[in-house]
């Protein structure tokens, strides 16, 4: 594996994961001698039909849905527009008014601004300081207007994990759809369909080591869309565009192992997170938790530290083999820091010595191991640097 | 090219930064450029003799760039005249570091105007001050002093009394595990600002001093807590909707505003 072979010590599991190994093998026949077109009415097109259907069907499954309701994309960010943008479009005589959260992945925050443009307006809902929204609080802000709520189950930054069921059951019955961005919690938590009244969700492949470039809107029956992609009308009409056969393949055989792994996976990293919190916590002075205690995914540990700023935290970590993230400005195009711990409460400076570690499936406790030898001195250097910090 | 795409250059400075620290003394005088805000601060003391730069040492917060800009500049400017050291511009740093990633070549190439304002300092007169001089210089032509002469108007609080805002706190347990901003009314609202922290991780102290001016215990008991200070801070207005969301904050260091998340704001009656 990518991160086992190597000395680097990779925790930066949220910007992108290694395709796990069964997927690749499943999806290199696709490429040469199974390769193909589904729109083609020959063999080899009908063979490509099958092995696309096929997919669709690995891929309800692993939500617990019917393969109708599974529309194939590029990726979670075209899922999101799709869902946001062609629901919005579509049932716009039933109000212009949707609700989103201030702690959504950057893709929905900016396709609001664009519907915003269009003329809907966009309320968004702030979370508390553990980045949780509160049901009711998302409830009060529903009008007679609102065709829709869109709110992400989990952060992919800090990891707090949403009460969508809550939320679900709350919106159930009110003619209010309700999207939900899943890429955060996808293959971590059980995202069952069945058993949660959600009308739209967007996932992604490479976050189940699935290949990138690939994703999928899952559509509940009923549920009516536009296309925001025109073409050849594939997809119901609602992707258009040949569909990529070997990312489709190597996505339903993630969502595959994914299904069948989750459940001790989940446990053996929930251990791992919460050693390195504690270690990190104390080992570290003057360094706290962002996000929630409990309520948070089992691959993520997001702390910051006063006095420091990320992107020099991110470089020393470099220097030591150790790949993370940070939340800070300077790591960022736009210069901004994280708008997701801004929204928790956080002030600019405290924002900027945030560090993201997000564990997975090649993790190790040897990983845990030598960022608690490299970190606390790291975070020492930095600070006797820094004109701000002064231990308590 | 990515925002930490350094040279090797710059990443040597980055990792052995030279000539760190602070310089004490009679012949000192102190630069400072940039706000933690921003995500840069650097002070530059200079030692000078002669007319020249005798020593030269730094302290930055801040990212790669800045702290290896920071250490870049002590060696270009270590032993030159001080006419010769105001002719060294944020492009000879960069240059003397084979380049910069062009998005850092403005907010993180202070290097160069916390040296300049070393040396405008140093030229004036002014030594070696204590940190927190300009900011009470600052403060004092920007708001009424004291911790109790509030005079402006804060928008918003009459709208979310009871949804938020509350002039006084019988129990603290009503306000568990909320972000709370305390505005400084002297020695009871401190109090309160501490008995919150048995109840919630989140409790913000705001005032518009640059320093606590509280009894010598309370102000120790506060530093040693984790009541987050904002000072030469002024509270505009209490924003959200059908409850408290936010507060719009004047920082009067920087002459800048800002919004902070938070659940409740405290504003104790006199």
């Amino acid at each position: 594996m990518v991160s086992s072979q190597t000395d680097e010590v990779y925790l930066d599991y949220q910007s992108a994961r290694p395709v796990d190994h069964r997927v690749v093998e499943a999806m290199q026949p696709y490429f040469t001698e199974r390769f193909g077109n589904p729109a083609s009415l020959h063999g080899v097109g009908d063979r490509a039909t099958e092995a696309l259907e096929d997919s669709r069907a690995k891929v309800a499954a692993f939500l617990n849905a019917t393969p109708r309701e599974i529309i194939f994309t590029s990726g979670a960010t075209e899922s999101n527009n799709l869902a946001l943008i062609g629901f919005a479009r579509r049932n716009k005589r039933s109000g212009n008014h949707v609700v989103i959260t201030e702690m959504e992945h950057i893709s929905i925050l900016n396709i609001a601004k664009y519907l915003e443009q269009e003329g809907f307006r966009v309320t968004r809902v702030p979370p508390d300081q553990y980045g949780r929204i509160s049901p009711e609080r998302l409830r009060a802000r529903v009008t007679d207007e609102t065709i829709l709520v869109s709110v992400g189950w989990a952060s992919n930054e800090i990891g707090t994990v949403q009460a969508i069921p809550a939320i679900a059951e709350m919106l159930r019955g009110t003619g209010v759809a309700l999207h939900v961005d899943a890429v955060a919690a996808e293959g971590q938590l059980p995202v069952d369909m069945a058993a949660v009244p959600v009308d739209l969700l967007s996932i992604s492949s490479n976050d189940i080591y699935g290949p990138q470039g690939v994703g999928a809107l899952y559509v509940r029956k009923g549920v009516r869309l536009a296309a925001v992609t025109m073409g050849g009308g594939q997809e119901r009409g609602l992707r258009s565009g040949t569909e990529n056969l070997p990312g489709v393949v190597g996505m339903a055989a993630a969502a595959g192992i994914a299904a069948g792994e989750m459940s001790a996976e989940s446990v053996r990293l929930a251990a791992m997170r919460d050693r390195l919190i504690r270690e990190v916590l104390s080992n570290v002075p003057d360094s706290h938790l962002n996000g929630h205690p409990t309520e948070r995914l089992p691959n993520n540990a997001h702390f910051r530290f006063e006095g420091i700023e990320g992107e020099s935290l991110l470089l020393s970590l470099r220097d030591e083999g150790i790949a993370v993230s940070t939340g800070s400005a300077c790591s960022s195009k736009t210069l901004e820091p994280s708008h997701t711990l801004i929204s928790c409460g956080l002030l600019h400076e405290e924002a900027h010595g945030s560090l993201e570690l997000t564990l997975g499936r090649f993790s190790r406790e040897s990983d845990v191991d030598r960022v608690m030898q490299v970190l606390p001195g790291v975070v020492k250097r930095l600070r006797g640097l820094s004109p701000l910090y002064r231990a308590k | 090219m990515k925002s930490t795409q350094y040279s090797e250059k710059t990443l040597d400075h980055f990792r052995n930064p030279r000539n760190v620290g602070v310089l004490e003394g009679d012949d000192v005088a102190v630069g400072r450029v940039g706000n933690p805000v921003c995500g840069d601060l650097m002070e530059m003391y200079v030692r000078v003799k002669d007319d020249r730069i005798d020593d030269i040492k730094f302290q930055t917060f801040g990212c790669g760039s800045a702290i290896a800009t920071s250490s870049m500049i002590t060696e270009l400017v270590m032993g030159k005249t001080l006419d010769e050291a105001l002719e060294v511009t944020r492009a000879d740093v960069a240059d003397a570091l084979d380049g910069l990633p062009p998005v850092k070549m403005h907010c993180s190439n202070l290097a160069a105007d916390a040296l300049h304002d070393a040396i405008k300092n140093w030229r004036s007169g002014k030594r070696l001050e204590p940190l927190g001089a300009d900011e009470i210089a600052a403060a004092a032509k920007g708001c009424s002093s004291g911790a109790t002469g509030e005079t402006t108007v804060i928008q918003g609080t009459e709208d979310y009394a009871g949804k938020g805002v509350y002039a006084s706190v019988a129990d603290v347990t009503a306000l568990a595990d909320k972000r709370v901003l305390v505005l400084d009314k002297g020695v009871a609202s401190a109090r309160l600002a501490l008995e919150l922290t048995r109840v919630t991780p989140r409790v913000i102290f705001l005032t518009e001093l640059d320093a606590l001016a509280l009894p010598d215990e309370l102000a120790s008991e506060i530093k040693r807590s984790d009541v987050k200070m904002l000072f030469q801070s002024r509270l505009l207005a209490v924003r959200g909707e059908g409850e408290v969301e936010k507060v719009l904050v004047h920082d009067l260091d920087e002459d800048s505003d800002y919004e902070l998340f938070v659940d409740a704001v405290v504003l104790l009656e006199d």
